[in-house]
């Protein structure tokens, strides 16, 4: 997997900044983890499945999960609860939406996305595929921070 | 005026209330998967149907499909993820009368409801 793969889910973060959550945002420098590290409070994720099989998630600190859904919905949200988690859920697949279209843009065959699922709590561990490696981009907003991942099997076309 | 929101997100859901209430649309019911959503149109007459593509149980494409097959002919607006060109097209084919993509700005969809109304009326 390379950097540029990434591209059309940062382009995808940006979109949604300048429409529903109206707002900006502002990417860090573009890593590689082993998925492992680093554990958000709330983890909404998303797989891909198709020619190539991937795995995008998007990890958000609580403030920063109750500023984003409280955008969204125009009126403040003052706890975590499953309208977060539902929330942060939509989020996840709004951006893994847009950034399949751009990688679906010319392919035969196209890309599809499962239903997204949303881990929160203070303490669990994400359990990945072993040598599975990440792409991780940091991005700090007017929302608050969070940190957007995306693993593929083999490399999109 | 009654109207029916279908989104397995219970906050897009809002969302789309909101919209459909800015567009004078206060009384709406809602569906969160495609099978509920077929159900309840067959059961009430809506004016209009805001329909998500991916969600459990039954996909909203295939709702729309059961809905005209049965017959009905409320303005159905696809409001989904599904950016591609192919899929726009394949929903216009399956009975769908506009399409919107998320993410979407907030006056965007009020118009789209607006535009929409105007011709079914």
């Amino acid at each position: 997997m390379q950097a540029k793969h990434i591209n059309p889910f940062i382009e995808a973060v940006y979109e949604l900044f300048e429409t529903m959550l109206q707002g900006k945002v502002e990417r860090g420098p573009i890593g590689v983890t082993d998925g492992g590290a680093r554990p958000s409070d709330v983890l909404a994720i998303i797989g891909i499945s198709g020619p190539t099989r991937g795995t995008v998630s998007i990890g958000f600190p609580t403030p920063t999960a109750l500023a984003v859904v409280g955008r969204i919905l125009g009126s403040p949200v003052e706890q975590m609860d499953d309208t977060v988690s539902d929330g942060v859920a939509e989020v996840v697949n709004i951006v893994a939406g847009s950034a399949k279209a751009k990688l679906n843009a010319g392919s035969e065959q196209p890309l599809d996305l499962s239903l997204p699922t949303v881990v929160r709590g203070e303490k669990y561990n994400v359990q990945y595929p072993s040598k599975s490696v990440w792409l991780e981009v940091p991005f700090k907003s007017e929302l608050g921070d969070f940190i957007l991942r995306v693993t593929f099997e083999t490399t999109p076309k | 005026m009654k109207a029916l929101v279908v989104d397995d997100s219970a906050v897009m859901r809002k969302v789309l209330i909101g919209a459909l209430g800015r567009a004078d649309i206060t009384e709406v019911d809602q569906a969160s998967d495609g099978k509920e959503a077929l159900d309840m149109s067959m059961a009430n007459d809506y004016s209009l149907v805001l329909m998500d593509w991916n969600m459990p149980n039954m996909l909203g494409i295939d709702a729309v499909r059961a809905i005209r097959a049965a017959g009905k002919t409320m303005p159905i607006i696809m409001v989904t993820t599904e950016a591609e060109k192919s899929r726009v097209i394949e929903a216009l084919k399956a009975g769908a009368n506009n399409y919107i993509i998320k993410p979407f700005e907030p006056a965007t969809i009020v118009s789209k409801i607006q535009e929409v109304l105007a011709k079914a009326s």
